[in-house]
């Protein structure tokens, strides 16, 4: 490989998907309705106990990726800052 | 009289130190953003998304590590489709605020090239780092961090790059 | 035929989805530099993956069929895109930002280099240095000849040394 190629190589070197792919997918394969949310609460305040569950499952799932894709931002931009740092070091 | 005032003071306290710690003022920017990212979550919304961060996904494990010690996170980001959607003044407003005596600038990056500009600043009380901001501005794209709490850097930024970077190739990759 | 039922029970989506990803993503990414859509068409593969689960054999196929895929969809994706026209390989215009200095400036110009050119040599480019693929590989991936593949990347590296060397970008 000459200069050019190696520069490549590292220029499109596999980089990881945003925090929380993994779980983006899977919403995907079981997606929730917003019935589905709505009938929940319906069912909650008529007592219903499972419903209340899979509701509360929803929100969690939810306030988990608010959180992964906070950190990711805000994980990325110190990162840069120290990246940035450590090409000036060198 | 006087205990309760206390009681009710030591309350109102209690509740705002999780709180933001500096105002954003950036609600006139959702409109011109073509994609925005708003989040507000305070301690029990972290306790609460905790329970379901997976500790067997690694990334998911680092997570629920780092949120530990952080008591809010507040991040407004905004990525726009022209240069000019916001000025200036903008992120001046919020920097002005960090120039109360409890915040101290720790690094700031400017990349003439890119237009970049990227501040972190810590707030510390009582010997303690009690908050972090971080202001980044790119001619398309503005972001604003608030974390409330101990906030280990270190970790946070070993996370943006485990995240950001691309994963260093070990010999042939098949 | 146990061997086989024992390895296709191996396979678990999860750990798949967490082997793949940044393959996925990435072919995606380098080749829409957009990444929310990017994004987007990563999802699609994983979850074509999940529909077809029961087709796949081992994990070394599970690796080939997602690159496959991740090819096929990107294509797919930039195709409904009305972005940017197809124009010739020669009439690529270069991008308005230069490197100030530094290795880290060139990675972004050489992606975004490589973003402006045209489908076929971008994805044989993206497979040839972010994957390591040889030819003859790119080839089956993409489904298109082997000759095809050697001037594609031969053309695009052309292309890629003349932009750099007038903008004073060279070896080292």
């Amino acid at each position: 490989m000459d200069w050019l190629e190696q520069e490549l190589a590292q220029a499109l070197a596999r980089k990881e998907p945003a925090a929380g792919f993994d779980g983006r997918v899977r919403a995907r394969m079981h997606p929730r309705p917003q019935w589905l949310a709505i009938a929940a609460t319906l069912l909650v305040m008529m007592g219903g106990g499972e419903a209340w569950r899979q509701y509360h499952q929803y929100q969690g799932y939810l306030a988990k990726e608010q959180v992964m894709t906070a950190m990711r931002i805000a994980g990325s931009k110190l990162n840069r800052v120290q990246m940035q740092l450590k090409g000036t070091e060198q | 009289m006087r205990p309760l005032l206390t009681l009710a003071l030591g309350a109102v306290l209690a509740a705002t130190l999780w709180a933001q710690q500096f105002k954003f003022n950036l609600e006139h920017l959702s409109s011109k953003a073509s994609h925005s990212f708003d989040v507000s979550l305070n301690t029990s919304m972290l306790q609460f998304a905790a329970k379901f961060l997976d500790g067997k996904d690694p990334d998911e494990a680092k997570v629920k590590k780092l949120i530990v010690g952080i008591e809010g996170i507040y991040i407004k980001s905004f990525e726009f489709k022209n240069e000019g959607a916001y000025f200036p003044a903008d992120v001046e407003k919020i920097r002005n605020q960090l120039k109360a005596p409890e915040w101290s600038r720790i690094v700031g990056i400017h990349n003439g090239g890119e237009k970049s500009n990227i501040e972190v600043w810590a707030r510390n009380e009582k010997g303690k780092v009690t908050g972090v901001a971080i202001l980044s501005s790119e001619p398309r794209q503005l972001t604003v961090c608030n974390l409330v709490g101990n906030v280990d850097l270190e970790s946070l930024s070993d996370l943006g790059g485990h995240f950001g970077l691309p994963n260093i190739p070990k010999g042939k990759k098949k | 035929m146990i061997g086989l039922t024992a390895a296709r029970q191996a396979l678990d989506f999860g750990e798949l989805m967490r082997e793949h990803r940044a393959m996925v993503f990435s072919v995606a990414w380098h080749f829409l530099h957009d990444r929310d859509l990017a994004e987007e068409t990563a999802q699609d593969v994983f979850l074509s993956l999940h529909t077809h689960l029961a087709d796949i054999e081992t994990p070394a196929h599970a690796g080939f069929w997602l690159r496959k895929v991740a090819v096929q969809r990107s294509i797919d994706a930039a195709r409904k895109r009305s972005r940017r026209p197809q124009v010739a390989l020669e009439d690529v215009a270069e991008p308005s930002v230069r490197p100030a200095s530094g290795d880290p400036m060139l990675g972004g110009m050489l992606r975004r280099l490589i973003a402006t050119l045209p489908e076929m040599p971008r994805m044989a480019m993206i497979l040839r240095y972010q994957e390591d693929l040889d030819p003859a590989e790119i080839a089956e991936t993409m489904g298109i000849p082997l000759g095809t593949v050697k001037s594609h990347i031969q053309r695009s590296l052309a292309l890629l040394r003349e932009k750099l060397e007038r903008r004073g970008v060279g070896e080292r």
